[in-house]
Protein backbone atom coordinates (compact mmCIF):
# COMPACT_ATOMS: atom_id res chain seq x y z
CA UNK A 1 0.00 0.00 0.00
CA UNK A 2 1.54 3.61 -0.99
CA UNK A 3 1.46 6.39 1.98
CA UNK A 4 -1.04 8.74 2.58
CA UNK A 5 -0.55 11.76 0.79
CA UNK A 6 -1.68 15.08 1.63
CA UNK A 7 -1.56 17.76 -1.76
CA UNK A 8 -0.13 21.01 0.27
CA UNK A 9 -2.00 24.36 -1.44
CA UNK A 10 -0.02 26.79 -3.34
CA UNK A 11 0.44 30.44 -1.47
CA UNK A 12 -1.36 32.92 -2.66
CA UNK A 13 0.44 34.68 -5.38
CA UNK A 14 -0.66 38.13 -3.98
CA UNK A 15 1.21 37.53 -0.42
CA UNK A 16 4.72 38.65 -2.31
CA UNK A 17 5.33 42.39 -0.84
CA UNK A 18 9.09 43.06 -0.83
CA UNK A 19 8.07 46.53 0.36
CA UNK A 20 6.50 45.73 3.64
CA UNK A 21 8.17 47.72 5.92
CA UNK A 22 10.76 45.88 7.88
CA UNK A 23 9.89 44.79 11.51
CA UNK A 24 11.73 45.10 14.86
CA UNK A 25 13.12 41.35 14.21
CA UNK A 26 14.73 41.98 10.68
CA UNK A 27 15.99 45.49 11.53
CA UNK A 28 17.81 44.08 14.80
CA UNK A 29 19.37 41.40 11.97
CA UNK A 30 20.75 44.45 9.98
CA UNK A 31 22.34 46.02 13.44
CA UNK A 32 23.40 42.82 14.19
CA UNK A 33 25.32 42.24 10.70
CA UNK A 34 26.36 45.94 10.80
CA UNK A 35 28.14 45.07 14.71
CA UNK A 36 29.93 42.32 13.16
CA UNK A 37 31.33 44.10 9.96
CA UNK A 38 32.61 46.89 12.14
CA UNK A 39 34.31 43.67 14.63
CA UNK A 40 35.82 42.27 11.12
CA UNK A 41 37.05 45.80 9.62
CA UNK A 42 38.70 46.52 12.96
CA UNK A 43 40.63 43.45 12.60
CA UNK A 44 41.26 43.84 9.34
CA UNK A 45 42.38 46.78 9.90
CA UNK A 46 45.09 46.09 12.81
CA UNK A 47 46.28 43.30 10.78
CA UNK A 48 47.08 46.08 8.01
CA UNK A 49 48.71 48.69 10.08
CA UNK A 50 51.51 45.55 11.56
CA UNK A 51 54.85 46.30 9.99
CA UNK A 52 55.76 43.71 7.27
CA UNK A 53 59.13 44.70 9.06
CA UNK A 54 58.25 43.38 12.59
CA UNK A 55 57.87 40.23 11.28
CA UNK A 56 61.22 38.55 12.70
CA UNK A 57 60.79 34.99 13.28
CA UNK A 58 58.88 32.12 12.23
CA UNK A 59 56.20 32.73 14.90
CA UNK A 60 55.57 36.18 14.24
CA UNK A 61 55.23 35.11 10.39
CA UNK A 62 52.73 32.25 11.66
CA UNK A 63 50.68 34.61 13.83
CA UNK A 64 50.27 36.89 10.71
CA UNK A 65 49.29 34.11 7.85
CA UNK A 66 47.01 32.57 10.90
CA UNK A 67 45.01 35.83 11.44
CA UNK A 68 44.60 36.90 7.64
CA UNK A 69 43.69 33.51 6.75
CA UNK A 70 41.02 33.06 9.27
CA UNK A 71 40.07 36.60 7.45
CA UNK A 72 40.22 36.14 4.22
CA UNK A 73 38.90 32.56 4.28
CA UNK A 74 35.41 33.90 5.96
CA UNK A 75 35.35 36.18 2.93
CA UNK A 76 35.51 33.40 -0.05
CA UNK A 77 32.58 32.67 -1.58
CA UNK A 78 32.10 30.42 -4.58
CA UNK A 79 34.87 29.74 -6.54
CA UNK A 80 35.43 32.64 -9.36
CA UNK A 81 34.00 31.96 -13.21
CA UNK A 82 36.18 31.03 -15.76
CA UNK B 1 17.44 2.19 24.93
CA UNK B 2 15.12 1.73 22.51
CA UNK B 3 15.22 0.35 19.11
CA UNK B 4 14.70 3.87 18.22
CA UNK B 5 17.10 5.58 19.82
CA UNK B 6 20.01 3.06 18.43
CA UNK B 7 19.05 3.79 15.40
CA UNK B 8 18.97 7.66 15.30
CA UNK B 9 21.82 8.81 13.82
CA UNK B 10 20.71 12.44 13.04
CA UNK B 11 18.75 15.10 14.75
CA UNK B 12 17.12 18.11 12.78
CA UNK B 13 15.77 20.78 14.32
CA UNK B 14 13.27 23.42 12.55
CA UNK B 15 12.79 26.76 14.40
CA UNK B 16 9.49 28.95 13.15
CA UNK B 17 8.74 32.46 13.94
CA UNK B 18 6.26 33.61 15.93
CA UNK B 19 3.08 31.40 16.42
CA UNK B 20 1.02 30.60 20.19
CA UNK B 21 0.31 27.00 20.15
CA UNK B 22 -3.72 27.80 20.70
CA UNK B 23 -3.20 29.75 17.33
CA UNK B 24 -1.66 26.81 15.55
CA UNK B 25 -2.67 23.91 17.09
CA UNK B 26 -5.46 24.96 19.79
CA UNK B 27 -8.31 23.69 17.43
CA UNK B 28 -6.61 19.89 17.21
CA UNK B 29 -8.45 19.27 21.18
CA UNK B 30 -11.91 18.75 18.74
CA UNK B 31 -10.34 15.80 17.63
CA UNK B 32 -8.06 14.28 20.20
CA UNK B 33 -9.14 16.07 23.95
CA UNK B 34 -5.26 14.80 25.06
CA UNK B 35 -4.40 17.93 22.87
CA UNK B 36 -4.60 20.83 25.79
CA UNK B 37 -6.30 23.24 23.08
CA UNK B 38 -9.19 25.28 22.77
CA UNK B 39 -12.61 24.59 24.28
CA UNK B 40 -13.86 27.57 22.34
CA UNK B 41 -14.77 29.59 25.46
CA UNK B 42 -11.48 30.63 26.78
CA UNK B 43 -11.75 34.56 26.68
CA UNK B 44 -9.71 37.84 27.14
CA UNK B 45 -11.40 41.52 28.14
CA UNK B 46 -11.20 44.28 25.61
CA UNK B 47 -10.33 47.91 26.31
CA UNK B 48 -14.24 48.53 26.57
CA UNK B 49 -14.76 45.66 28.86
CA UNK B 50 -16.39 43.32 26.60
CA UNK B 51 -15.49 39.52 26.48
CA UNK B 52 -13.50 38.97 23.56
CA UNK B 53 -13.69 34.52 23.36
CA UNK B 54 -11.25 32.62 21.00
CA UNK B 55 -12.18 32.59 17.42
CA UNK B 56 -11.56 30.35 14.44
CA UNK B 57 -11.33 33.26 11.92
CA UNK B 58 -7.53 33.47 11.62
CA UNK B 59 -5.90 33.89 8.22
CA UNK B 60 -2.52 33.29 6.46
CA UNK B 61 -1.85 37.05 6.70
CA UNK B 62 -2.61 40.54 6.97
CA UNK B 63 -4.60 40.03 10.43
CA UNK B 64 -1.99 40.56 12.38
CA UNK B 65 -0.86 43.96 10.84
CA UNK B 66 0.49 45.83 13.06
CA UNK B 67 2.97 42.79 14.46
CA UNK B 68 1.39 42.23 17.69
CA UNK B 69 3.56 43.08 20.91
CA UNK B 70 6.15 40.64 21.83
CA UNK B 71 8.86 42.60 23.88
CA UNK B 72 9.24 41.92 27.43
CA UNK B 73 6.58 44.33 28.79
CA UNK B 74 3.95 43.34 26.58
CA UNK B 75 4.65 40.01 27.45
CA UNK B 76 4.37 40.46 30.92
CA UNK B 77 0.85 42.22 30.56
CA UNK B 78 -0.40 39.88 28.24
CA UNK B 79 0.32 36.93 31.68
CA UNK B 80 -0.63 39.18 34.42
CA UNK B 81 -3.77 41.01 32.61
CA UNK B 82 -1.63 44.40 33.61
CA UNK B 83 -1.08 43.76 37.30
CA UNK B 84 2.08 45.64 38.20
CA UNK B 85 5.51 43.07 39.22
CA UNK B 86 4.93 42.33 42.88
CA UNK B 87 4.93 39.66 45.82
CA UNK B 88 1.83 37.26 44.86
CA UNK B 89 0.14 38.77 41.97
CA UNK B 90 -1.57 35.70 39.98
CA UNK B 91 -0.93 34.70 36.21
CA UNK B 92 -4.00 34.88 34.42
CA UNK B 93 -3.30 35.37 30.60
CA UNK B 94 -5.98 37.98 30.26
CA UNK B 95 -3.85 40.79 28.87
CA UNK B 96 -3.55 39.78 25.15
CA UNK B 97 -6.56 41.80 23.86
CA UNK B 98 -5.59 44.90 25.93
CA UNK B 99 -2.07 44.80 24.67
CA UNK B 100 -2.92 44.44 20.97
CA UNK B 101 -4.92 47.41 21.80
CA UNK B 102 -2.19 49.43 22.43
CA UNK B 103 -0.50 48.97 19.35
CA UNK B 104 -3.89 48.84 16.77
CA UNK B 105 -5.43 51.70 18.57
CA UNK B 106 -8.68 49.96 17.30
CA UNK B 107 -11.04 47.97 19.47
CA UNK B 108 -12.48 45.79 16.99
CA UNK B 109 -9.36 45.15 15.68
CA UNK B 110 -7.49 44.14 18.82
CA UNK B 111 -9.81 40.74 19.11
CA UNK B 112 -7.76 39.39 15.85
CA UNK B 113 -5.37 38.76 18.62
CA UNK B 114 -7.73 36.19 20.04
CA UNK B 115 -8.35 33.99 16.47
CA UNK B 116 -7.02 30.80 15.83
CA UNK B 117 -6.54 28.38 12.78
CA UNK B 118 -8.62 25.19 11.69
CA UNK B 119 -6.93 22.60 11.00
CA UNK B 120 -8.06 22.35 7.41
CA UNK B 121 -6.37 25.86 7.18
CA UNK B 122 -2.72 24.16 8.31
CA UNK B 123 -2.36 20.71 6.62
CA UNK B 124 1.02 20.10 7.38
CA UNK B 125 1.14 21.29 10.68
CA UNK B 126 -1.78 19.40 11.89
CA UNK B 127 -1.03 16.50 9.86
CA UNK B 128 2.68 15.89 11.80
CA UNK B 129 0.90 17.05 15.23
CA UNK B 130 -1.67 14.34 14.76
CA UNK B 131 0.82 11.65 12.88
CA UNK B 132 3.25 11.97 15.05
CA UNK B 133 4.42 13.70 18.87
CA UNK B 134 2.72 17.00 20.25
CA UNK B 135 3.55 18.49 22.95
CA UNK B 136 1.22 20.20 25.35
CA UNK B 137 3.95 21.61 27.68
CA UNK B 138 6.53 23.58 25.08
CA UNK B 139 7.07 26.77 26.11
CA UNK B 140 9.47 29.60 25.06
CA UNK B 141 12.61 30.13 27.06
CA UNK B 142 12.16 33.64 27.95
CA UNK B 143 8.84 35.88 28.11
CA UNK B 144 10.13 38.23 25.46
CA UNK B 145 11.36 38.37 21.52
CA UNK B 146 12.97 36.33 19.34
CA UNK B 147 16.73 37.00 19.91
CA UNK B 148 16.73 35.94 23.84
CA UNK B 149 14.25 32.65 23.07
CA UNK B 150 16.54 31.72 19.55
CA UNK B 151 19.53 32.38 22.09
CA UNK B 152 18.44 29.33 24.28
CA UNK B 153 18.26 27.21 21.13
CA UNK B 154 22.10 27.44 20.54
CA UNK B 155 23.29 28.20 24.12
CA UNK B 156 21.07 26.65 26.50
CA UNK B 157 21.35 30.53 27.93
CA UNK B 158 20.49 34.43 26.73
CA UNK B 159 23.72 35.65 29.17
CA UNK B 160 21.41 37.37 30.95
CA UNK B 161 19.30 39.25 27.47
CA UNK B 162 16.30 39.69 27.71
CA UNK B 163 15.29 42.00 24.48
CA UNK B 164 16.47 42.70 20.91
CA UNK B 165 20.11 43.91 21.13
CA UNK B 166 23.22 42.33 20.14
CA UNK B 167 23.87 39.30 21.29
CA UNK B 168 27.02 38.77 23.79
CA UNK B 169 28.51 35.88 25.08
CA UNK B 170 29.31 37.11 28.50
CA UNK B 171 30.37 33.37 29.57
CA UNK B 172 33.11 31.55 26.66
CA UNK B 173 32.73 28.42 28.90
CA UNK B 174 29.48 27.73 26.91
CA UNK B 175 29.92 27.18 24.13
CA UNK B 176 27.14 26.79 21.02
CA UNK B 177 25.87 23.27 20.37
CA UNK B 178 27.27 23.76 17.58
CA UNK B 179 30.99 24.29 18.35
CA UNK B 180 30.15 21.61 21.25
CA UNK B 181 29.57 18.82 18.58
CA UNK B 182 32.26 20.04 16.14
CA UNK B 183 34.76 19.98 18.84
CA UNK B 184 33.68 16.87 20.31
CA UNK B 185 34.16 15.16 16.11
CA UNK B 186 31.02 15.39 15.60
CA UNK B 187 29.63 17.16 12.87
CA UNK B 188 26.63 20.14 12.99
CA UNK B 189 25.44 22.92 10.89
CA UNK B 190 23.09 25.74 10.86
CA UNK B 191 20.95 26.11 7.09
CA UNK B 192 19.78 29.28 6.74
CA UNK B 193 17.73 29.74 3.81
CA UNK B 194 19.58 31.65 1.34
CA UNK B 195 21.94 35.20 1.58
CA UNK B 196 19.14 37.75 1.31
CA UNK B 197 17.60 36.21 4.57
CA UNK B 198 20.37 34.62 6.28
CA UNK B 199 20.88 33.86 10.50
CA UNK B 200 19.36 35.30 12.74
CA UNK B 201 21.34 37.03 15.91
CA UNK B 202 23.87 34.69 15.82
CA UNK B 203 26.26 36.81 13.95
CA UNK B 204 28.94 36.10 16.33
CA UNK B 205 29.17 32.64 14.49
CA UNK B 206 28.89 33.51 11.11
CA UNK B 207 31.99 35.60 11.37
CA UNK B 208 33.54 33.26 13.75
CA UNK B 209 32.80 29.89 12.52
CA UNK B 210 31.61 30.12 9.18
CA UNK B 211 32.11 26.45 8.35
CA UNK B 212 28.92 25.32 10.52
CA UNK B 213 26.56 27.36 8.35
CA UNK B 214 25.28 26.70 4.99
CA UNK B 215 22.37 27.14 2.88
CA UNK B 216 18.78 25.55 2.64
CA UNK B 217 19.77 24.45 -0.75
CA UNK B 218 22.64 22.68 0.79
CA UNK B 219 19.95 21.08 3.30
CA UNK B 220 18.04 19.34 0.46
CA UNK B 221 21.13 18.12 -1.64
CA UNK B 222 22.71 16.55 1.87
CA UNK B 223 19.92 14.59 2.59
CA UNK B 224 19.45 13.43 -1.20
CA UNK B 225 22.93 12.86 -0.73
CA UNK B 226 23.05 10.70 2.94
CA UNK B 227 25.39 13.85 4.17
CA UNK B 228 23.44 15.37 6.40
CA UNK B 229 25.27 16.04 10.06
CA UNK B 230 24.69 14.73 12.83
CA UNK B 231 22.71 17.74 14.03
CA UNK B 232 21.09 20.52 11.63
CA UNK B 233 19.03 23.62 13.07
CA UNK B 234 17.41 25.49 9.80
CA UNK B 235 16.35 28.61 9.43
CA UNK B 236 13.60 29.93 7.26
CA UNK B 237 13.35 33.16 5.28
CA UNK B 238 12.61 35.72 7.08
CA UNK B 239 11.76 38.35 4.41
CA UNK B 240 10.39 38.51 0.66
CA UNK B 241 13.25 39.41 -1.49
CA UNK B 242 14.02 38.49 -5.45
CA UNK B 243 15.35 35.28 -6.44
CA UNK B 244 18.70 35.16 -7.85
CA UNK B 245 16.54 33.73 -10.94
CA UNK B 246 14.22 36.59 -10.85
CA UNK B 247 11.75 35.12 -9.13
CA UNK B 248 10.27 35.98 -6.25
CA UNK B 249 10.65 34.81 -2.62
CA UNK B 250 8.55 35.08 -0.43
CA UNK B 251 9.41 35.18 3.44
CA UNK B 252 8.30 31.70 5.40
CA UNK B 253 8.94 31.88 9.06
CA UNK B 254 5.29 32.52 9.77
CA UNK B 255 6.74 35.77 11.58
CA UNK B 256 3.60 38.22 11.44
CA UNK B 257 2.16 39.40 8.89
CA UNK B 258 4.48 36.97 6.51
CA UNK B 259 2.17 34.51 4.87
CA UNK B 260 1.45 31.69 7.35
CA UNK B 261 0.68 29.20 4.59
CA UNK B 262 3.96 29.72 2.99
CA UNK B 263 5.87 28.45 6.24
CA UNK B 264 3.24 25.58 5.96
CA UNK B 265 5.02 24.74 2.66
CA UNK B 266 8.70 25.27 3.96
CA UNK B 267 8.19 22.79 6.56
CA UNK B 268 5.93 20.51 4.45
CA UNK B 269 9.93 20.49 2.44
CA UNK B 270 11.69 19.72 5.61
CA UNK B 271 10.06 16.81 6.38
CA UNK B 272 9.99 15.36 2.64
CA UNK B 273 13.52 15.89 2.51
CA UNK B 274 14.08 13.70 5.42
CA UNK B 275 10.88 11.52 4.79
CA UNK B 276 11.66 10.89 0.89
CA UNK B 277 15.41 9.20 1.61
CA UNK B 278 14.44 5.47 3.34
CA UNK B 279 17.55 5.39 5.24
CA UNK B 280 17.71 8.88 6.20
CA UNK B 281 13.74 8.70 7.52
CA UNK B 282 14.64 5.72 9.67
CA UNK B 283 17.14 7.43 11.46
CA UNK B 284 16.55 10.95 11.56
CA UNK B 285 14.60 12.50 14.43
CA UNK B 286 13.00 15.85 13.32
CA UNK B 287 11.63 18.60 15.98
CA UNK B 288 9.26 21.08 14.77
CA UNK B 289 9.27 24.59 17.25
CA UNK B 290 8.38 28.15 17.06
CA UNK B 291 10.72 30.59 19.07
CA UNK B 292 7.81 32.57 20.48
CA UNK B 293 4.23 32.98 20.46
CA UNK B 294 4.71 36.59 18.45
CA UNK B 295 2.13 38.54 20.89
CA UNK B 296 -0.77 36.00 20.20
CA UNK B 297 -3.27 34.67 22.74
CA UNK B 298 -2.75 31.23 24.18
CA UNK B 299 -4.59 30.12 27.75
CA UNK B 300 -1.91 27.91 29.47
CA UNK B 301 0.20 29.41 32.14
CA UNK B 302 4.01 29.50 31.70
CA UNK B 303 5.55 27.76 34.70
CA UNK B 304 8.05 28.37 36.71
CA UNK B 305 11.29 27.35 36.07
CA UNK B 306 14.53 26.64 37.28
CA UNK B 307 16.83 30.46 37.58
CA UNK B 308 19.60 30.71 35.18
CA UNK B 309 21.95 31.83 36.82
CA UNK B 310 21.45 35.66 35.84
CA UNK B 311 19.09 38.98 36.32
CA UNK B 312 17.87 41.18 33.82
CA UNK B 313 17.83 44.58 35.41
CA UNK B 314 14.73 46.36 35.94
CA UNK B 315 15.92 49.01 33.22
CA UNK B 316 16.59 46.10 30.53
CA UNK B 317 13.13 44.24 31.34
CA UNK B 318 10.86 47.56 31.35
CA UNK B 319 8.76 46.34 33.56
CA UNK B 320 10.41 48.62 36.77
CA UNK B 321 10.95 44.95 37.85
CA UNK B 322 14.43 42.78 37.30
CA UNK B 323 13.32 39.33 36.01
CA UNK B 324 15.84 36.11 37.25
CA UNK B 325 14.94 34.09 34.45
CA UNK B 326 13.06 32.10 36.56
CA UNK B 327 9.40 31.70 34.32
CA UNK B 328 9.16 30.34 31.23
CA UNK B 329 7.55 32.13 28.24
CA UNK B 330 4.81 31.57 26.39
CA UNK B 331 3.73 27.80 25.06
CA UNK B 332 4.65 27.44 21.53
CA UNK B 333 4.10 24.52 18.69
CA UNK B 334 5.79 21.74 19.06
CA UNK B 335 6.24 18.45 17.18
CA UNK B 336 8.60 15.49 16.85
CA UNK B 337 8.36 13.24 14.02
CA UNK B 338 10.09 10.03 13.34
CA UNK B 339 8.54 6.94 12.28
CA UNK B 340 9.90 5.28 15.43
CA UNK B 341 7.06 7.49 17.06
CA UNK B 342 3.75 6.08 17.27
CA UNK B 343 0.50 8.17 15.57
CA UNK B 344 -1.12 10.29 17.87
CA UNK B 345 1.39 10.88 20.56
CA UNK B 346 0.60 13.47 22.87
CA UNK B 347 3.11 14.75 25.53
CA UNK B 348 1.31 16.22 28.05
CA UNK B 349 2.73 19.61 30.11
CA UNK B 350 1.11 21.11 33.14
CA UNK B 351 -2.53 19.87 32.64
CA UNK B 352 -1.39 16.35 33.94
CA UNK B 353 0.30 17.17 37.66
CA UNK B 354 1.19 13.76 37.54
CA UNK B 355 2.92 12.58 34.71
CA UNK B 356 3.07 16.16 32.53
CA UNK B 357 6.31 17.31 31.16
CA UNK B 358 7.57 20.38 30.59
CA UNK B 359 9.63 21.54 27.79
CA UNK B 360 11.40 24.91 26.33
CA UNK B 361 14.22 25.67 23.98
CA UNK B 362 17.51 24.57 26.49
CA UNK B 363 15.81 20.94 26.00
CA UNK B 364 17.03 21.39 22.24
CA UNK B 365 21.03 22.12 23.25
CA UNK B 366 20.54 19.58 26.26
CA UNK B 367 18.88 16.62 24.38
CA UNK B 368 21.79 17.14 21.39
CA UNK B 369 24.73 17.43 24.21
CA UNK B 370 22.90 14.39 25.93
CA UNK B 371 22.32 12.20 22.66
CA UNK B 372 25.70 12.78 20.98
CA UNK B 373 28.21 13.68 23.96
CA UNK B 374 27.07 11.78 26.82
CA UNK B 375 26.42 15.11 28.58
CA UNK B 376 29.97 16.41 28.69
CA UNK B 377 30.03 19.64 28.39
CA UNK B 378 30.16 22.65 30.22
CA UNK B 379 26.12 23.88 30.37
CA UNK B 380 24.15 26.24 32.28
CA UNK B 381 21.92 24.87 35.20
CA UNK B 382 18.89 25.63 32.87
CA UNK B 383 20.35 23.55 30.27
CA UNK B 384 21.08 20.70 32.53
CA UNK B 385 17.52 20.40 33.87
CA UNK B 386 16.09 20.76 30.83
CA UNK B 387 14.31 18.03 29.64
CA UNK B 388 15.30 15.45 26.55
CA UNK B 389 13.04 15.15 23.85
CA UNK B 390 13.95 11.88 22.30
CA UNK B 391 12.13 9.44 24.97
CA UNK B 392 9.37 9.10 22.44
CA UNK B 393 11.51 6.90 20.08
CA UNK B 394 10.02 3.61 20.49
CA UNK B 395 11.23 0.12 19.48
CA UNK B 396 8.51 -0.38 16.92
CA UNK B 397 9.34 1.36 13.47
CA UNK B 398 5.93 2.00 11.62
CA UNK B 399 5.82 0.74 8.05
CA UNK B 400 6.73 3.03 5.14
CA UNK B 401 3.05 3.26 4.21
CA UNK B 402 1.94 4.10 7.22
CA UNK B 403 3.80 7.90 7.64
CA UNK B 404 2.47 10.56 5.13
CA UNK B 405 4.07 12.51 2.29
CA UNK B 406 3.70 16.08 1.54
CA UNK B 407 2.91 16.26 -2.49
CA UNK B 408 2.72 19.84 -4.64
CA UNK B 409 5.30 21.36 -2.85
CA UNK B 410 7.31 22.93 -5.47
Amino acid sequence: MAPKIIDVPKTDPGAYNPNRPAGTLLRSQAVHMREALIKHVHELTTLLNIEMSSLKTEADVSAYVHKATALLHTRTGKPAKK
Amino acid sequence: MSAGLDNLKHIVVLMMENRSFDHMLGALMQKNPKINGLTGNESNADTSGAIVKVQPNAQFQSQLDPDPDHHFPGVDLQIFGGAPPAAGRVANMQGFVKDYFSQTKDVNRSHNIMYYFTPDKLPVLTTLATEFAVFNGWFSSIPGPTICNRAFAHYGTSFGQVGMDIFYILDNTIASIYERMIQAGHTAKIYYYDQPSSTMEIVNLLKNQPQIFATFDQFIADCSGNTLPDYSFIEPCYNDHPGADGGQVLASDQHPDHNVREGERFIGSVYNAIRTNPTLWQNTALLVVYDEHGGIYDHVVPPACPPDGYTASADATGTGAPFAFDRLGIRVPALLVSPWIPRGTVVTGPEDPANGQIFEHASIPGTVTNFFLNGDAKRTVREQQAKSFLGLLTDQMRPDDDCVVFNNLQ
